[in-house]
């Protein structure tokens, strides 16, 4: 009895404190299992971690990836060349046209005052003509040859020479035709005049004026007839970059059948 | 929607590019020579098995010493005639040099070699000449008509292959 007693002591004295180192493990062992197990319990943990990373990264990406990342655009930009020329040839072409008419304002002024004294001489002259030769739709006919009017709008391949879409007013050319004859032309004046990078901008052919606006893969022609005065001229540039943005934005390339519908939303 | 493609006719002056095109346009011929100055473009529609095919011919004047073309008229081409005057072998004796030309600023682009004129020369002589030339050349006459309309529609259906 005595002996069993003792034993009994003994084994407390020996394992109390294992008991107690147990049971705090065990307690250890279910905390740390909320904190695993649980969402909010990890969440806890890894977030300040997850954050001191993230915030390391948002302050040292440029070091960390900046070349990598330069590297990828280059080699981007340089395997998709047309592409990016193509996107920035009307932002560049409104950006050099805003600094070009500015400097032109006053320059523009004067010769609009130009034209206009030579045209109402000239339309004084015709009217003349008209009272002694007694016809009086000459007259108007010469009136309506005073206003500018857009009469077709060509949207040319370049090179090829091919219509990629055009708007009219009236449809009485072979457009197919006259888009091959536009093309051979103006690479007939580059071949012959230009030192490089210049491109034909201008044709006049007796009361007609073909006004010549070049992209990269195309090329823009508007038929303009009667006295083409500054300020349409720069209305009418101001029309071109635009649609040539905004159609190129909207389709990316060039879509024939849509063409049509384009222009005459934008030219008619 | 119709199809539009481009056609060039290359070859030396006065072979007979102008002609070969008026026989296919317009179905007519002259005897008189009028050197094309630059380019000259007509345009017909064709019906290749059951699809129209717009063709813009652009007929390219042959280069001499007083007229030089610029090359640029030959870009975008979707097909090509080099024609050659079966009378006069100053007009076909560089012919490989000047396919292989072609070949490269326009690889791939269906090429139709015409022999034309044949009208002109004899029997003999033409069956001397088709066994030195190459054997996929297409022979025919402006001036009668001969073959030309076969020229036309044989590259237009290579095109829309
Ligand atoms: N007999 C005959 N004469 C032809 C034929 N084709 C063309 N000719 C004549 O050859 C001459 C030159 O013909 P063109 O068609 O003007 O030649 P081209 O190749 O257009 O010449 P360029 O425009 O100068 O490059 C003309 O006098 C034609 O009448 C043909 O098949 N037979
Ligand atoms: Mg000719």
């Amino acid at each position: 009895m005595v002996e069993g007693y003792r034993f009994k002591k003994l084994k407390e004295i020996l394992f109390e404190q294992d008991r107690r180192a147990r049971e705090e493990l065990q307690s250890k062992l279910i905390e740390i299992e909320k904190g695993v197990n649980t969402r909010e319990g990890m969440e806890a943990r890894v977030n300040p971690i997850l954050e001191d990373k993230v915030t390391f990264l948002q302050q040292n990406f440029p070091t960390l990836f900046g070349p990598a990342v330069t590297q990828a655009i280059k080699r981007e930009i340089k395997e998709s060349q047309d592409e990016v020329v193509e996107a920035l040839y009307p932002i560049i072409g409104k950006m050099v046209k805003k600094y070009i008419v500015k400097e032109m304002e006053l320059l523009s002024e004067r010769i609009d005052r130009q034209l206009d004294l030579a045209f109402s001489w000239e339309g004084w002259l015709r009217r003349i003509k008209g009272w002694f030769g007694g016809v009086s739709e000459k007259d108007i006919i010469t009136q309506q040859l005073m206003e500018p009017t857009l009469e077709e709008i060509f949207v040319i391949q370049q090179n090829s020479g091919l219509l990629i879409g055009s708007y009219s007013k009236n449809n009485t050319i072979d457009q197919d035709m006259i888009a091959g004859m536009l093309t051979a032309i103006k690479a007939f004046v580059q071949d012959a005049f230009s030192r490089g990078g210049e491109d034909l901008e201008m044709i006049e052919y007796e009361t007609y004026k073909l006004i010549i606006r070049n992209f990269k893969s195309f090329y823009i022609t508007a038929v303009i007839s009667g006295p083409v005065n500054m300020e349409f001229k720069n209305e009418l540039d101001q029309q071109i970059l635009n649609f040539a943005e905004q159609v190129l934005k909207q389709e990316g390339q060039i879509r024939e059948d849509k063409m049509k519908g384009h222009l005459e939303h934008w030219f008619s | 929607m119709d199809i539009t493609k481009k056609v060039v006719l290359i070859g030396k002056f006065g072979v007979g590019k102008t002609s070969l095109v008026q026989r296919f346009v317009h179905q007519k011929f002259s005897d008189e020579y009028l050197t094309t100055i630059g380019v000259k473009i007509d345009k017909k529609i064709v019906e290749i098995n059951g699809k129209k095919l717009s063709m813009l011919i652009w007929d390219i004047a042959g280069e001499s010493s007083h007229q030089k073309i610029p090359s640029s008229y030959k870009l975008g081409a979707q097909g090509i005639f080099y024609v050659f005057d079966l009378t006069r072998p100053s007009t076909f004796g560089d012919m490989s040099v000047e396919l292989n030309e072609l070949e490269n600023i326009l690889s791939g682009v269906p090429i139709k070699i015409v022999g034309n004129k044949k009208d002109l020369i004899s029997p003999e002589s033409f069956d001397a000449l088709r066994k030195q030339l190459s054997p996929n050349i297409l022979y025919c006459s402006a001036k009668t008509g001969e073959n030309v309309e076969k020229a036309f529609y044989e590259l237009g259906t290579e095109m829309l292959a």
